[in-house]
């Protein structure tokens, strides 16, 4: 019993952070209806930003927080304003390819502007082990979880109950209408990019606490993508339950059936129930009249 | 007068056909300077090991220029990034050889793009030095101008596993390996000495590469009850690793790998590290030899080329002292023919880094004495044990 527990402790610290990062590819499909491919590597950013200034301004925790939130938000500011807002209206294909290209420009950023050496990122708290009865858990790791939890609420009463939020529903349903009704889209997309980096880099922030700053940290974006597919493309909440599940399902396959399944298990159920829901769990079925 | 021209001219021409091959002669060098190719990964995370190689071809090259270079010619190194994808290795090496015109190669890239590339080398017949991953591939069969500084994978872990199943023995052992060529390596060599010692190993695991959670690998360690556990990651892996079984409260006598045997390794796993165990070729840093190393490194690079410095800078050093003594014993007109005849004559060459080097007549291969050397958290740093 206390061997399925700790999987699934671990399952959820891991699928918490890939939720977090699914959560930022689905707000970004659901404002933009494009896949941003360098999900991962924006993540990555926002971690070697936060280790920088852990390393050189100060490494309290509260003003990592919040330089790395300031930094996310001006990284998916730039990117949306002069990478993407340039591609507006031009063929899907042809968008996402941008991102693909600005995906293997930012991987190699890292070894331009830091180096190829893992790091770790120190800001006195997280690496901690706290014992759950006999089960160890770095505090990094329940924090990872609870900020999962606390964003998934968050996330649902913007969405809900706040004006933006409201129109970010609103372009994503119907762009030309809700610009007819006065709500600019280009800002909705601004700020859906900004909120997908912040959101984003907090998984990645997250992952370099418990486990390290490598310039191998962009494969969690190629990790994090099945959860959204699992979760719907469009489905934001559903998008971070989906890496918690993505998270849980790949450490009982590794610890039960073991260590090459626990890689394939996460891809083998996305196979199984796009099956069954080819929107994804929570997904919104597209319906055309015609 | 006819004749005297017809004379001249055949006298011409027949001092043309005994001058080309000199005329002709190898590409790479002229009166002032001579070219060494290089292609390294230098973006992505195996830059850890390319750009820190690409240092030690640096410093050494730095060194024998500042001592008037090869006979009066200064040194220049022509380098390319293959970003570690094997494709791009091979056109790299085509365009320092083809475009660039050096006279010869030291590198180059992972195992993987060494053995791809070889049919280049051996086609184009550069006097090449590889020294990034040593594997069998690369000197079994022995070809003319490719030669090999370091050990192979596969005696490194069969080294090291002795040597801990010697100091532990009648425990349970673990072991988990990548699943590519380098995993495969490193559980040949494990095999064979559980067959010749009859180890008991109760876990055998084999991870996905790029994997960066480790948490269930290591409960089922745990669950195993290894008491002795060879980490086959590379770097991130084998710090994931260690920090799952602090998490777990459990710490099994641990060996490594040189790949990941690089001290900033050390500080990512903290104290779960210490203690570890490591086989290599190259003396430690924190060794009267490894000291001398970084005192002669300092002034010769760059402080952020300094920080990169690790253990592939050593063997990128010592390949590179060994490549450069032969060109200059062909004296001031060198050539292929007479740098593979000098490299083949290599005997005993102290680089200070490593036992000293030697091939021969038909060896392409330094075949390098490993040692032991184990962690030290409190100084970060590898000491030797036998």
């Amino acid at each position: 019993m206390q061997y399925l527990v700790q999987l699934l402790i671990s399952g959820l610290a891991i699928g918490a952070i890939y939720g977090l990062i699914a959560m930022g590819f689905a707000v970004i499909y659901k404002s933009t209806g494009l896949v941003n491919f360098a999900q991962g590597e924006m993540t990555m950013i926002t971690a070697y930003i936060a280790w920088t200034i852990s390393t050189t301004v100060s490494g309290n925790v509260f003003v990592v927080a919040a330089g790395a939130i300031l930094a996310a938000v001006l990284l998916g500011l730039i990117i949306e304003r002069l990478v993407m807002r340039p591609m507006l209206g031009e063929p899907v294909f042809a968008t996402v390819m941008v991102t693909i290209g600005l995906a293997v420009i930012l991987r190699s950023a890292i070894n331009f502007i830091w180096d190829a050496y893992p790091h770790g990122l120190d800001i006195g708290i997280g690496r901690g082990i706290v014992h759950l009865g006999s089960i160890g858990v770095r505090t990094g790791q329940i924090a990872v979880i609870v900020t999962l939890l606390l964003l998934l609420t968050a996330i649902w009463a913007f969405f809900r109950y706040s004006k933006v939020g409201v129109a970010m529903r609103a372009v994503a349903a119907d762009d030309r209408t809700a610009l007819l009704m006065g709500i600019s889209a280009t800002r909705v997309h601004a700020l859906a990019w900004a909120a997908s980096s912040v959101i984003a880099g907090i998984g990645g922030v997250f992952f370099a606490l418990s486990y390290d700053l490598s310039p191998a940290m962009f494969q969690l974006g190629l990790k994090a993508f099945p959860a959204t597919i699992l979760g719907g493309l469009d489905a934001v909440l559903g998008s971070g339950l989906g890496g918690l599940l993505i998270g849980i399902t790949e450490n009982l396959a590794g610890g039960y059936l073991g260590s090459g399944m626990k890689e394939v298990a996460g891809f083998a159920m996305i196979i199984v129930v796009l099956m069954v829901r080819p929107f994804g769990i929570f997904g919104e079925r597209d319906i055309e009249r015609v | 007068m006819i004749k005297h021209l017809a004379a001249a001219s055949l006298l011409l021409t027949t001092a043309c056909l005994a001058i080309g091959p000199a005329a002709a002669a190898d590409p790479g060098f002229t009166d002032t300077e001579i070219l060494i190719g290089d292609v390294e990964p230098l973006t992505g995370p195996p830059a850890l090991l390319g750009v820190a190689a690409s240092i030690g071809h640096k410093i050494a090259i730095a060194e024998a220029n500042a001592a008037g270079g090869i006979n009066g010619r200064k040194i220049k190194y022509v380098l390319e990034d293959d970003g570690y994808v094997t494709a791009r290795t091979i056109q790299g090496v085509k365009k320092v050889i083809d475009v660039d015109k050096v006279f010869a190669m030291l590198g180059i890239s992972g195992s993987g793009q060494s053995i791809a590339v070889m049919p280049v080398l051996e086609k184009s017949g550069i006097p090449t030095v590889i020294d990034v991953a040593p594997v069998k591939f690369l000197w079994e069969p022995a070809r003319k101008n490719v030669f090999v500084v370091g050990q192979s994978y596969e005696e490194g872990i069969v080294h090291l596993v002795n040597f801990l199943a010697d100091k532990n023995p009648g425990r349970k052992w673990g072991l988990i390996t990548q699943d590519d060529d380098y995993g495969i390596t490193v559980r040949d060599g494990f095999d064979t000495v559980v067959k010749a010692k009859k180890l008991n190993v109760v876990y055998s695991g084999n991870y996905k590469k790029g994997q960066q959670d480790f948490s269930s690998d290591m409960l089922q360690l745990k669950d195993a009850g290894a008491e002795v556990f060879l980490a086959g990651g590379i770097i991130g892996e084998n710090i994931a690793m260690m920090k799952e079984l602090e998490k777990l409260g459990i710490k099994p006598v641990t060996g490594i790998f040189w790949p990941g045997r690089i001290e900033p390794v050390l500080k990512l796993m903290g104290p779960a590290g210490d203690g570890i165990y490591a086989v290599d070729y190259v003396e430690p840093f924190a060794g009267a030899a490894g000291k001398a190393f970084l005192e002669k490194a300092k002034p010769l690079v760059s402080e952020a080329e300094f920080k990169g410095i690790n253990r592939y800078t050593m063997t990128g050093y010592a390949a590179a002292k060994v490549l450069i003594a032969a060109i200059e014993r062909c004296g001031k007109q060198p050539t292929w023919a007479c740098t593979i005849s000098e490299l083949e004559k290599t005997k005993n060459v102290e680089t200070g880094v490593m036992a000293p080097i030697s091939f021969g007549p038909g060896v392409r291969f330094s075949n390098q004495k490993l040692q032991i050397m184990q962690a030290d958290t409190a100084t970060l740093s590898f000491k030797p044990v036998d």
